[in-house]
């Protein structure tokens, strides 16, 4: 009866009056949270204007990956009737739990060459990154006022950099050659005595480049600065070793791994120590560094999902480099004007960003709607500002914001890839058709030379 | 459970029938990626297992197989309860 009574009102509340009630199942999920309206018919989805006829095949890996179904199975238990907190110390439910979190800090360990003693589970890599940069600035303080990082690292990195010399400390960016790669020498002669940090991000989430880690390691150990960096996107895809690469502190993320959203972890070196001030204060959880209570079921998750990594990383890695080979190759031999951002030679696979020359990116992007990829990346896409990534490389505006990132990873299929190759030169094919500036490059005029007349 | 791991390799019937059972569950997947790597990946996990000569590697990898087994099953489950009404572009008649 009464259950009864809260299904009526809850339909009342939720669907709107023109609108047909809503399948039951819909109701009791999300569906109220959705703020936009969202028909879901079998003719295909409506949303923001756009009709398409069913879901876009994904190619936006470095956005977020899907979650392996492999990783979904050793999480659910804990969501079912293993729901205990790890910290409570008293009963099954705690141990259970603990034990859980426990083996799955070791797995995350084992796939970057670690002991489980020193990672310590966070909310993501953005948080991770966070704790390192001003957490190691500020126990530091009173001898290390310096910092040095690049200026293609994660907005998070830069933004924590920036309250840095908000509160006095200098920070220097290091310029990236067009390649992408920073320049060892220069990073050499920035260090200074007071140098508290140098943070190189391994994998670059728009353009895909690997730094060079190990040499940049070398560089750390010798003038004994300690080294950060943000391995969100070379977790599970690259080979990493904490000690080949002498990194401090290294940031790591789930979601990038086929791991649930909302997990991650900060590897912090023990042998040397480094010290970092808590940016959550509370019970002293996670030795302290990270308080709050450790959430079992993304805990397992991003453990399930590093074992897998280690087991199948050659296996996606082989597959993922055809693929990406597919890709460009399919789209080169059909257009021209197609520039790669970024060094091929040091680059993970699963990345490509392309540039299309004499295209606008913005309508490039809508006519690509059965596609979902990105343009710059996730964080600056509210702004009109072509990515500060690729201003960096000295990519010219124009071709900047005609760019497309395509992420490939392991679920993704060769008829998918296909396809995207068939939707990409469609489209540029046709707004090149439309665009007067193609037709004055095919008589042969050279663009930069025009004088454009001013009104 | 380890010394059952232990015992004979299974017989070539038994590998094949557990290949068959992966294709199988593999097919019920209602998610396009997911159904397209489980298929894949039991067909290349069981060629690259050919080359193996050790009796107690085959085994395991029986063993190991037989737990993916377990796995897709339950999971293949839990997708077509949550399955989108909506399909993947790739599923649709062109």
């Amino acid at each position: 009866m009464m259950a009864s009574k809260l299904l009526a009102s809850a339909l009342r509340r939720s669907s709107p009056s023109t609108a047909p009630p809503p399948p039951l199942r819909r109701l009791l999920s999300t569906a109220a949270a959705v703020a936009e309206p969202y028909e879901e018919a079998s003719s295909g989805v409506v949303m923001k204007g756009v009709r398409i006829s069913g879901r876009p095949l994904y190619l936006d890996m470095q956005a977020t990956s899907p979650v392996d179904p492999r990783v979904l199975d050793a999480m659910l238990p804990f969501y079912l009737h293993r729901y205990g907190n790890p910290h409570s110390r008293t009963h099954l439910y705690g141990w259970e739990s603990d034990l859980a979190v426990e083996s799955a800090r070791a797995r995350v360990a084992a796939l970057v060459g670690a002991s489980p003693k020193e990672l310590v589970f966070t909310s993501g890599a953005t948080e991770s990154n966070n704790i390192s940069v001003k957490g190691v600035m500020h126990f530091y303080r009173d001898k290390k006022r310096h910092v040095i990082t690049t200026q293609t690292e994660h907005k998070c990195v830069l933004d924590s950099c920036r309250h840095l010399q908000q509160e006095g400390f200098d920070v220097t960016y290091l310029p990236v050659g067009p390649d992408g790669i920073i320049d060892l020498d220069r990073l050499r002669s920035a260090i200074r005595p007071d140098t508290g940090l140098v943070s190189v991000m391994a994998v670059n989430n728009e353009i895909g480049v690997i730094q060079p880690m190990e040499e940049i390691g070398g560089i750390c150990k010798e003038f004994n600065v300690p080294f950060h960096t943000d391995a969100a996107q070379a977790l599970g895809k690259i080979p990493i070793d904490v000690d080949k690469w002498n990194v401090s502190l290294m940031s790591l993320s789930g979601h990038k791994i086929y791991a649930p959203k909302g997990i991650g972890a900060l590897y912090m070196r023990r042998r040397p120590r480094i010290r970092v001030e808590p940016q959550m204060n509370g019970g002293g959880q996670e030795r302290g560094i990270r308080s709050g209570t450790v959430p079992t079921p993304l805990v397992v998750g991003m453990g399930a999902a590093c074992e897998l990594a280690m087991k199948e990383m050659e296996y996606d890695h082989r597959r993922i480099s055809a693929l990406q080979e597919r890709l460009l190759n399919g789209i080169r031999g059909k257009i021209d004007g197609v520039v790669v951002n970024g060094s091929m030679e040091r680059r993970y696979t699963g990345n490509l960003n392309l540039s299309f020359a004499y295209v606008e990116g913005e309508s490039l992007l809508m006519g690509l709607k059965e596609v979902a990829v990105s343009s710059g990346s996730a964080c600056t896409s509210a702004s009109l500002e072509p990515s500060y990534v690729l201003r960096a490389l000295g990519v010219e505006e124009d071709m900047a914001h005609t760019s497309i990132r395509y992420g490939i990873g392991r679920f993704t299929t060769e008829e998918e890839i296909d396809r995207a190759v068939e939707l990409t030169v469609q489209q540029v094919e046709k707004l090149r058709e439309m665009s007067p500036l193609y037709e004055m490059v095919k008589d042969g005029i050279d663009i930069k030379s025009i004088q454009w007349a001013q009104h | 459970m380890a010394s059952a791991a232990a015992a004979a390799a299974p017989s070539k019937p038994e590998v094949l029938a557990l290949l068959r059972s992966l294709l199988r569950t593999a097919r019920e997947f209602r998610d396009y990626n997911v159904r397209e790597y489980t298929k894949r990946r039991a067909l290349d996990g069981f060629r690259h297992g050919q080359g193996l000569a050790d009796p107690s590697a085959i085994a395991a990898a029986f063993a190991d197989g037989k737990s993916q087994l377990e796995v897709a099953r339950r999971q293949a489950v839990v997708y077509s309860l949550y399955a989108p009404e909506v399909k993947s572009v790739m599923e649709l008649q062109r």
